[in-house]
């Protein structure tokens, strides 16, 4: 057993028997803690982990206590079937919040939800039906067959649900759409790239979080049987916020120690406090505040990192060679016979504003034929590759794929039809294992869903498209360094990395983003020789390409443009004898 | 509603919207050269007001105390720098700068707040004791950080705010106060008696609104200032350091500051926690605007003011969680105008 | 850290200390957040309290609720099972006090609510039993209020008054009151404390034209609306309430204040009081300790409730303590049976007769008329 798995099992132990143990106040500090942690554990997916910062993870907890109050004294339901009412209505108010504001970038979102979580404040104090400003008293109890859970029982209860909490978020993150979750933060084009739907994504993040939210104010309405609007506010969706920076907000666990160490620091400061400086809740918040600022300053990942550092490394998501071989792989996607055309590109015109960046290109490429694009630097190579991908939409012209016209479809449906790609500037997440980066580009192989993940339902397509990816993996040559986090590779490997994520897609046409850059000589050949291979078996393959060499014996032909306009195509020695391309490279006057 | 009514009611909505618009400005001044979504903006303009309110009654203010912890906290940061092995006189002169001049305007404001000098002096001496507090709470607080993400920054600055709305519970008290207008009196115009605090208001408002896009527009400060908006790195190559660029544009974040405050004193009263619900409203106005455009910004405040004035009017019940709301049409408009996945930083 | 966490745990949860024979008294009152203007004179006024009750040491124990009900819940716990107190002071607003109303009939320890509303402590049943509320009935507020008004032949009123709890119950007790009278309701207006403009509520209210403006707000954010009001030429009455009467809302308003008129607890004007009140000695003794602290002028409505509780308690612990050791449920019990019986016990704010389906007390002794003249508190004979 892993140092890993005894500090845990310590731990769940611990948390196991203080109930038993603590007096009454310490009961309700654990209960607290255990209700926080909830919220926060869906803060570590939203914030944490998925990048979306919310000042709004209070309403939800209030959306979930108030729905529950209302159920249980004015309609009279018991607790416990209002509870799936209450999870649902937290999610239902994070779809209609999430479908407005997920949509924008960085730093709207936190603030918009600062703006919605008041109205919905202010608003609920004046709804007469949900006891206005006095709030709803006397909420019964939670009773499951005349069983009444309190004291030690009650909070039992809640570390269930904070269990139950991080087991769910822990069977996301180790699924299909968690790696693409992981990913979310500054690497959502390179997710489109590969098919994942990623506004989709953040609402569903969005939505898991506010349910475990909306958990936490079912818990608390039966706890203290009162509820009014104030926990809700504003200040509470900060504390929540802050408990998941203090814990370390890349870290699941860290969703514990943060909502722990915030509880029972806000317990101290309030025993030390009044004795430090004469007496004051004053006093209070700016020692809060202070520590708040100085943990963030020193140790901004917060606390968890620190004491992971205690512990060896966690195991990554296993998956060896052997085992990869013997788990049948997906089936592949039927490749068009070689010869036929597979992508057109006729008279494509990109402009910005007024600059002409691709001006009236047209090309075509056939299956299992290697085309080079070649030119100058700022001759728009970057650009005719970012329409092909669907990064950005054409001005005018056509793109057709597999007769079907892409030029202005986005990205992720362009990949849903069998193109994948690397990028010029590598786009990985370097703490994930190589593994895992290669299983993203995969994530079209398999249609396991969010919920699928949530319940564990997924673990036979996981371990297929991690063999899939560790296959891929083999196939260039980096099967060895599976388990390393990507982070750690030279940037050549790194850039094999890229192709080899490319190659999980199983795609039709593999567009390649200057690959061979920062190479090595040998490295070079072991990668031409599986383009080759690739072309033999069918695939397309674009390659934009500086160097000279690498192109000219590689393709089957070659695009030159300059200025954004094609001067040349052909076969590599035709387009070596051609003037207009001596011209433009050599800047020989015409 | 009478003609009367609805004039009375726009210019209470103008007066408002132009103290938000200052909030905006400086919101979006801040956010775009440093990245950082400066929260506590509304706790200086509080200072501000509860500092000139003090003075009035012939005491010091307690936020005299703030600014020389700051200042000796600031100071000792720069000590530490040098000790640690930047032995360069900057940090030196930094260092002094950042002791002495708070100590200054406190032994200043000692001296002279019982004389009787007048309101003018007043306003004088808040603006020394509020204006530094943007760059001491910038030295101390934000710049450790380095460059940190914008949801990092954004959380020390909540921390910041609490920590400052303490510090004004413990310096000023729980209770409110509200100073004399600076120009007393009513002016009847087209029929509709306008107060000369309003138009003091609004004039002060629009004569910042010009001067700052004077300053971005046409100095070479300004300008620069521009570029490190536009282009962190960029302007660092060019050697606009983008630290003195932080500085300068927290003083000015200081200044819009303690003007507000020295304007909304005399019309609302103002609390040691008043400043976070107008900063929040500055920040719709500043939403409104993308965080990016000065006129947008200005024009959001104003929009936001009249709206708030005649919701109340209408449906005094509801004005706060409609005016929050408001939020939620102007975010759908921002979304649907970008269509296209925008990276995040990561 | 979790080594520090845990230790935590250990040393202060664990511990639970031996009951002694002092007497003693938690509070739970809101020392910040909104609700800090109340809390803080609350607490001061516990600083020059009695430290004996009949002859037993008595101990103060302060925990901050930040005027937010989930904090206020976690102190009860805290007074009850860590401190072992008696008897809870506080807290400060109406939903802080609701909150704890579980957590308290748990504990079977009595708390002694510093805020306003009536259903903190009616009907007396259930965990209300621990209950009890010393304001003033808003009735009996409604009833100098509106005699006033029907001598100056006032017959419509409107309402500018806070849109939270305080604002509701106020407000809502007075139109029932209204409608009794049949004194007509023309408008009704809120705001927030924090607005930066109430002009369109005045504005608002002078449309509709009432006879007198009741305002249902509290400390000086309730200035705001009788300055715009005056601003913009209301001739009419303007009342205030209970919870505008300290100086800073004096010092705030100004000029605008002359001639506003309030029902109050007679405190305020002690001095002024005519010798038969019952109240005047009680009230004047407070205003000695508390202003003898703190400087003239310094009284504050809130602090006295706090000052009855404690009357209260003294009284109704020298009695319990015949028959239970402090520190013992026995003795809660015995504390809560002694406060119901409590007959003709004169505070500060009014005399309290207290019974077990009343948990209040008060009679329209409690309350007097007031008006301000020059920024000083007048008072005024009703008949």
């Amino acid at each position: 057993m892993s140092t890993r798995r005894i500090a845990l099992l310590v731990f769940t132990a611990i948390v196991l028997v203080l109930p038993a143990v603590l007096s009454a106040y310490g009961l309700t500090l654990m209960n607290f803690i255990g209700l926080a942690a909830i919220v926060v554990v869906g803060l570590v997916l939203l914030t944490g982990i998925g990048g979306l910062t919310s000042f709004g993870q209070a309403s939800f907890v209030g959306v979930g206590a108030y729905t529950t109050a209302w159920l249980t004294t004015a309609a009279g339901l018991s607790p416990v079937l209002a509870l799936p009412v209450a999870l649902f209505a937290g999610a239902f108010f994070a779809l209609v919040i999430g479908a407005v504001t997920l949509r924008l970038s960085g730093h709207y979102l936190p603030l918009s939800t600062i703006a919605w979580s008041l109205s919905l404040y202010f608003l609920v104090g004046n709804v007469a039906a949900l006891g206005g400003h006095d709030g709803i008293p006397a909420v019964p109890p939670i009773s499951l067959f005349g069983w009444e859970p309190s004291g030690p029982a009650y909070t039992w209860l809640i570390v269930a649900a904070v269990a139950l909490s991080l087991l769910t978020v822990a069977n996301v993150l180790a699924s299909r759409d968690g790696r693409a979750v992981r990913c979310l933060r500054g690497r959502r084009v390179m997710l489109e790239a590969f098919g994942v739907d990623t506004a989709r994504l953040r609402l569903v993040i969005f939505v898991h979080a506010a349910v475990l939210a909306a958990l936490t104010g079912w818990l608390y309405a039966h706890l203290i049987q009162f509820v009014n609007a104030t926990p809700f506010g504003l200040n509470a969706s900060i504390e929540y916020l802050f408990m998941t920076v203090i814990g370390g907000s890349a870290h699941l666990f860290g969703a514990v120690i943060g909502a722990g160490l915030m509880t029972l620091l806000r317990d101290g400061l309030q025993r030390l406090a009044p004795e430090l400086v004469g007496s004051g809740g004053a006093t209070e918040i700016v020692m809060l505040g202070l520590v708040m600022v100085v943990l963030l300053q020193t140790a901004p990942r917060g606390v968890m990192p620190w004491l992971l550092r205690l512990l060896p490394p966690r195991g990554r998501p296993w998956m060896d060679l052997d085992r990869a071989r013997a788990i049948a792989p997906f089936s592949s996607r039927p490749k068009p016979e070689r010869g036929t055309e597979l992508l057109t590109v006729a008279g494509v015109t990109k402009r910005f504003g007024g600059l002409i960046a691709v001006n009236d290109v047209s090309f075509d490429l056939k299956a299992g034929e290697i085309l080079g694009l070649i030119g100058p630097n700022g001759a728009g190579k970057s650009t005719l590759f970012n329409l092909l991908t669907g990064i950005s939409p054409a001005t005018a012209g056509t793109i057709s794929f597999a007769g079907e016209r892409i030029e202005r479809m986005a990205s992720r449906k362009i990949a849903r039809l069998g193109v994948a790609r690397s990028f010029q500037h590598v786009l990985l997440r370097s703490d994930m294992s190589a593994l895992e980066n290669v299983a993203v580009g995969a994530h079209l192989r398999s249609t396991r869903g969010y919920l699928s993940a949530l319940l564990r339902l997924d673990r036979r397509e996981e371990e297929r498209l991690l063999a899939e990816a560790m296959r891929q993996l083999d196939r260039v040559g980096l099967a060895h360094l599976a388990h390393e986090p990507a982070g750690s590779l030279a940037l050549g490997q790194q850039r094999i990395l890229e192709i080899a994520r490319a190659l999980a897609a199983d795609p039709a046409l593999l567009l390649l983003d200057e690959p061979a850059a920062g190479l090595r000589y040998r490295e070079k050949q072991e990668l031409a020789a599986l383009l080759s291979k690739l072309g033999e078996e069918g695939v397309a393959v674009l390659v934009v390409e500086h160097d000279m060499n690498f192109v000219m014996n590689l393709v089957d032909r070659l695009v030159v443009i300059s200025f954004g306009q094609k001067i040349s195509e052909g076969a590599p020695t035709h387009v070596q004898n051609d003037v207009a391309v001596q011209e433009a490279y050599l800047g020989v006057a015409a | 509603m009478s003609y009367l009514i609805g004039a009375l009611l726009a210019q209470d909505g103008l007066t408002n919207g132009a103290i938000y618009a200052l909030i905006a400005l400086a919101l979006v001044m801040v956010f775009s050269v440093t990245r950082i979504i400066f929260i506590p903006q509304g706790e200086i303009v509080t200072y501000s007001s509860l500092s000139l309110a003090s003075l009035q009654q012939g005491t010091a203010p307690g936020s005299i105390w703030l600014i020389v912890a700051l200042g000796l906290l600031a100071a000792g940061l720069e000590g530490f720098g040098y000790l640690r092995g930047d032995r360069s006189t900057s940090r030196l002169r930094a260092m002094a700068a950042y002791g002495l001049v708070p100590l200054a305007v406190a032994a200043l404001t000692f001296a002279t707040a019982g004389a009787g000098f007048g309101f003018l002096w007043n306003i004088v001496l808040v603006l020394l004791i509020v204006v530094p507090m943007g760059p001491l709470i910038y030295r101390v607080a934000f710049r450790p950080l380095g460059d940190a993400t914008v949801l990092h920054s954004l959380i020390v600055a909540m921390a910041v705010h609490f920590v400052l709305l303490g510090c004004g519970l413990l310096a000023f008290g729980p209770e409110g106060v509200r100073t004399p207008p600076l120009i007393a009196g009513r002016f009847p115009v087209f029929g509709v008696p306008v107060s000369a605090q309003a138009m003091v208001v609004v004039a002060v408002a629009i004569v910042a609104i010009i001067a700052m896009a004077l300053y971005f527009g046409r100095t070479l400060s300004g300008k620069a200032l521009r570029a490190t908006a536009f282009n962190r790195v960029g302007a660092r190559l060019v050697g606009i350091r983008t630290e003195q660029a932080a500085r300068l544009v927290f003083l000015l974040a200081g200044f819009a500051g303690a003007l507000c405050g020295i304007l909304v004193a005399p019309i609302t009263t103002v609390y040691y926690d008043t400043g976070f619900l107008i900063g929040l409203k500055g920040f719709i106005a500043a939403i409104f605007a993308g965080l990016a455009s000065y006129p947008l910004a200005a024009l959001g405040a104003v929009l936001l003011g009249l709206f708030e004035s005649y919701s109340s009017f209408f449906a005094s019940l509801y004005k706060d969680a409609i005016v929050f709301a408001l939020i939620i049409p102007i975010l759908l408009w921002r979304s649907l105008r970008s269509t296209h996945v925008e990276e995040d930083e990561e | 850290m979790r080594t520090f966490a845990l230790a935590t745990l250990a040393a202060g949860l664990l511990a639970s200390t031996a009951a002694n024979a002092e007497i003693k008294i938690g509070a739970i009152l809101s020392l910040t957040g909104p609700a800090a203007s109340l809390g803080i004179p609350e607490k001061q006024t516990i600083d020059v309290l009695p430290r004996e009750i009949d002859g037993e040491p008595v101990s103060y124990t302060i925990v901050d609720d930040a005027s937010d009900p989930s904090a206020a819940v976690r102190a009860a716990a805290k007074l009850i099972e860590e401190n072992k107190v008696d008897v809870v002071l506080g807290p400060s607003v109406t939903p802080t006090s609701l909150a704890i109303l579980e957590a308290m009939a748990k504990g079977e320890t009595v708390f002694i609510s510093a805020a306003g509303s009536a259903v903190i402590a009616s009907p007396v049943e259930g965990p209300k039993k621990w209950a009890f509320k010393l304001a003033p009935q808003e009735s009996s507020m409604a009833h100098y209020v509106y005699g006033s008004m029907q001598k100056a032949g006032d017959e419509t009123v409107g309402f500018i008054g806070f849109n939270d709890a305080f604002g509701d119950s106020f407000i809502g007790a007075f139109k029932k009151e209204a409608e009794k009278r049949g004194i007509e309701v023309v408008s009704d207006e809120r705001f927030s404390p924090r607005d930066a403009s109430v002009t369109a509520q005045a504005l608002s209210t002078l449309s509709a034209n009432p006879d007198a403006v009741i305002i249902g707000a509290s400390g000086t954010p309730g200035v705001a609306p009788i300055l715009e009001l005056r601003n913009l030429g209301y001739e009419g009455d303007i009342y205030i309430n209970q919870g505008m009467a300290n100086p800073d809302v004096l010092r705030v308003g100004g000029d605008a204040m002359n001639g506003v008129m309030l029902a109050v607890s007679p405190v305020l004007v002690a001095e002024q009081l005519p010798e038969e009140n019952p109240v005047k000695p009680e009230a004047l003794k407070y205003i000695a300790a508390y202003e003898g602290k703190y400087g003239e002028g310094t009284r504050n409505l809130f602090g006295a409730t706090i000052w009855d509780g404690f009357k209260l308690v003294a009284a109704a612990a020298a009695e319990a303590k015949q028959e239970a050791e402090p520190g013992t449920p026995e003795f809660r019990q015995a504390l809560r049976a002694a406060l119901e019986s409590q007959k003709e016990l004169v505070g500060a704010q009014g005399v309290f007769n207290m019974s077990p389906t009343d948990h209040n007390g008060t009679d329209l002794r409690a309350e007097s008329l007031v008006r301000i003249e020059d920024g000083k508190w007048v008072y005024v004979p009703l008949e």
